[in-house]
């Protein structure tokens, strides 16, 4: 295949042969190599190009092969060639081997530091850039658009408890007052009706829109008409603070960012998982703060204590402090906002927000 | 990565193959490593790690790399011409594509629920018409990215066109219970191959939906039989349920569970490989270049053994840093000891408290450590040395017609890989 090889000359010094592919087409060329003032690529004594050393780069080759390119040649223009004693010689002529190697300037230490200067951006942006974008828009959200976005979660609400909404005329009239007061005193305006569905888990909540769902069970743990006022005035500061709202675009937020990080823009991985519920319950925490102050203060308003809302709270939670992983609690530790409110309780001095009959009523709402 | 020059090893040279009749069938040949791919992907993970993952696209490059250049076709190297910036500026554009595709996707299923709970469920479909136009870009971006001979390969078509094919037929095939999936497979890469091109040589498929399901119907028979046998076991026994006492149906139901989840789960390893390995036989041969075309003889047991393998280093690597870690951790309580610390005076649940923090740190830490780790015995086995397996039972017929092909087609861009990126399907 060597042309130049005769038996009076072993491989001569400075040439060797190799296989040239001249990029225009698949045409296998075995050649002869030769260092000239270039790398000489010759077939059958024709010139087929002259690489001028310092525009060689090194490729990918096989195992124990050279694969080069030359950056002024045609851009798929390729030489393999095996000869190690002329291989030495031809890298002694150039500088510029690796250049084509992928991290560019700086290499891997560069793409490390890059790397923990955007991780770091998407942190901070994460964590207050995010708030404070939702914090802004949320109240730009037009009242209808947020009521539309909460029928439909009502709809899902329905099918994952169960269509049962609890209702009697008495039940729903005493409900209303106890929201209606609320209301008026925490100046919301009118609100959707609020409604009562039948659960085993003890919870109340708002939906973005303002309406107001009681589970029964709920009803069912509280003692005193208070009780329940403060948990429902809680409910009504996060209408009050948009929260819904605010929740939908932070989360949406975060997920698109930490996605950015690990590379699943859609949010299924577990870490993604574990670092959106960290972020995320951040968020929760401090809403719910805000809510808490909402319900103190209407009901100091209407005359009457918060401290009955914080001891039903710990009563349906139990203490919380104890857990270890405190950091994913979506609200403040019960018995730290019985603290709260036992320090804002300024005893009672209004009239009571529901008579027996008007209590009674309700607590039978689901019977 | 830095390039050292890489220095000619002695031993058979593939440049000098001796020649043969130009069109008997020769064999493709695979000259990888394993223990550099190994250290190439135990690097590339700690890297990963001290990256928040975005080192990503410079681990994927580095590997296509590897492999690519340790495939030889009649003698002569594959290149892979890739590199991790295009994969980083396409995974950019990706994210712009997909964070207002998201917003609408979810303004739209606002609109749906509003109608009816959770009739938002079909727009999960659109997202899976959409993964499917981004793995065919992504094939274009990787395609456009190989070498050989000095000529890239390229495609054509609409990745639009190849989503709307895939949806309909994954419908069919959803409906027969995977009855319909052999001729999905076909349709598909028949599309596939008459977009591709190897310089002027047009690729084609001659594989048929009925050639292949003549090879797997007998796995999905028994796939089929096996689910319904363990359904039906599991009806039998909450049949019974109503006889017995309340804490023999408790543990017959957990017992009938228990066991119909482990032959699913044994069928289904054993039935995967048996699958991936017919399935390969029959696609290898279906491929042309004009006359250029392949065979495989990759056996059944190899590719069985090889999932096996891969399932039993990843539990014992998994397993062996797990022990580690709760070793590292019952040092860390003897020093605290040693110290003088005491555990009654110690109160740990306000320990936990005050470090919660560092403990999540350190948690997630050795979740993402042992994932990585799972992950590189994942590549090294299901990427490597299935590679090896695959291209070492490929013989070549006709590369005489691959002898003079002119270079066509340009480098075609990396969204189509962002977006696989992005929305986190398993693409290589």
């Amino acid at each position: 295949m060597n042309d130049d090889a005769s038996p009076r000359s072993a491989p001569r010094f400075g040439q060797a042969s190799g296989v040239f592919f001249d990029g225009a087409s698949s045409r296998r060329h075995e050649v002869t190599l030769r260092l000239a003032d270039a790398l000489e690529i010759s077939e059958n004594g024709a010139r087929l190009a002259l690489w001028p050393y310092a525009d060689l780069r090194q490729l990918d080759g096989a195992a124990g092969h050279l694969r080069l390119r030359c950056a002024s040649a045609p851009e798929l223009a390729r030489l393999d060639l095996s000869d190690a004693a002329f291989i030495a010689q031809l890298s002694g002529r150039c500088r510029n081997f690796a250049l084509a190697a992928d991290s560019g300037r700086g290499g891997v230490p560069r793409i490390v530091g890059l790397s923990l200067v955007a991780a770091a951006s998407i942190l901070v942006t994460a964590l207050y850039g995010v708030p404070l974008v939702a914090g802004l828009l949320a109240p730009l959200v037009p009242a209808g658009a947020e009521r539309f976005i909460g029928d439909a979660v009502e709809n899902q609400v329905k099918l994952v408890f169960g269509k049962k909404t609890c209702s009697s005329a008495a039940g729903d009239a005493a409900l209303a007052s106890l929201v209606g007061a609320l209301e008026r005193e925490g100046k919301l305006g009118t609100q959707r009706a609020p409604g009562v569905l039948e659960s085993r888990i003890p919870n109340a909540f708002a939906l973005p829109g303002g309406k107001v769902f009681v589970l029964s069970e709920l009803l069912e743990k509280a003692a005193a008409p208070d009780e329940l006022a403060g948990v429902l005035a809680h409910e009504l500061g996060h209408v009050a603070h948009r929260d819904g709202m605010r929740m939908l675009i932070q989360s949406g937020g975060t997920s698109f960012l930490i996605g950015l990080l690990f590379g699943d823009i859609t949010g299924s991985g577990a870490v993604i998982f574990a670092a959106k519920a960290l972020v995320d319950a951040r968020y929760t925490r401090e809403a719910e703060y805000a809510a808490d102050g909402f319900a103190i203060d209407v009901m100091n308003g209407l005359g009457r204590s918060p401290k009955p809302m914080g001891e039903f709270l710990l009563r349906v939670t139990g203490k919380q402090g104890d857990t270890p992983f405190g950091m994913f609690a979506s609200h403040p530790f019960s018995e730290d906002r019985l603290a709260r409110m036992s320090a804002a309780d300024k005893g009672i001095s209004g009239p009571p927000l529901l008579d027996a009959a008007q209590w009674q009523a309700l607590k039978d709402i689901c019977k | 990565m830095t390039m050292v020059p890489n220095f000619p090893l002695p031993g058979a040279d593939p440049l000098l193959v001796p020649a043969l009749g130009p069109d008997a069938a020769r064999p493709l040949r695979f000259s990888g490593d394993s223990s550099r791919f190994l250290s190439l992907l135990i690097r590339g993970a700690c890297l990963e790690l001290v990256t928040f993952g975005f080192y990503r696209f410079w681990l994927a490059t580095d590997m296509r790399r590897h492999l690519w250049a340790a495939t030889s076709v009649g003698g002569d190297a594959a290149e892979y011409t890739g590199r991790a910036r295009e994969l980083l500026a396409g995974f950019l554009l990706a994210l712009a594509i997909v964070g207002p595709l998201a917003v609408v996707n979810f303004l739209l299923g606002i609109y749906a629920e509003n109608l009816q709970a959770f009739a938002s469920a079909p727009l999960a479909l659109f997202y899976f018409a959409f993964t499917q136009f981004a793995m065919y870009r992504a094939r274009r971006y990787r395609l456009t990215r190989t070498v050989w001979r000095g000529v890239r390969f390229w495609m054509t078509g609409s990745g639009w066109r190849y989503a709307w094919k895939s949806f309909w037929w994954a419908v069919l095939a959803a409906v027969t219970l995977g009855l319909a999936w052999p001729w999905r497979v076909a349709a598909l890469e028949r599309y596939k191959m008459a977009n591709t091109f190897y310089g002027d040589l047009p690729g084609s498929f001659t594989g048929t939906g009925g050639a292949l399901f003549k090879r797997v119907w007998w796995i999905w028979l028994t796939a089929i039989v096996a689910v319904f046998l363990v359904v039906a076991i599991a009806a039998a026994v909450l049949g019974a349920r109503a006889h017995g006492s309340a804490n023999e149906a408790k543990f017959a139901v957990a017992a009938a569970t228990g066991f119909g989840l482990l032959a699913l789960v044994l069928v289904a390893l054993v039935a995967y490989p048996l699958l991936r390995a017919s399935e390969w036989r029959w696609w290898a041969s279906g491929i042309r270049f004009g006359g250029v075309s392949f065979a495989s003889s990759v056996r059944r047991r190899a590719v069985i053994w090889l999932y096996a393998k891969t399932i039993l280093l990843s539990a014992v690597v998994v397993s062996a840093i797990a022990t580690l870690i709760v070793a590292a951790l019952w040092v860390a309580v003897v020093v605290f000891h040693l110290k003088g610390g005491n555990f009654a005076n110690f109160d740990l649940a306000k320990g936990f408290q005050l470090n919660s923090l560092a403990a999540m740190l350190a948690f997630v830490t050795a979740y993402l450590v042992l994932a990585l780790a799972a992950l590189a015995v994942q590549r090294l086995f299901l990427q490597h040395e299935l590679w090896r397996l695959i291209i070492d039972s490929l013989m070549v017929s006709g590369l005489s017609a691959a002898d003079d092909v002119s270079a066509r087609g340009a480098a075609a861009s990396a969204v189509g890989e962002g977006l696989v990126d992005g929305l986190d399907v398993a693409g290589f």
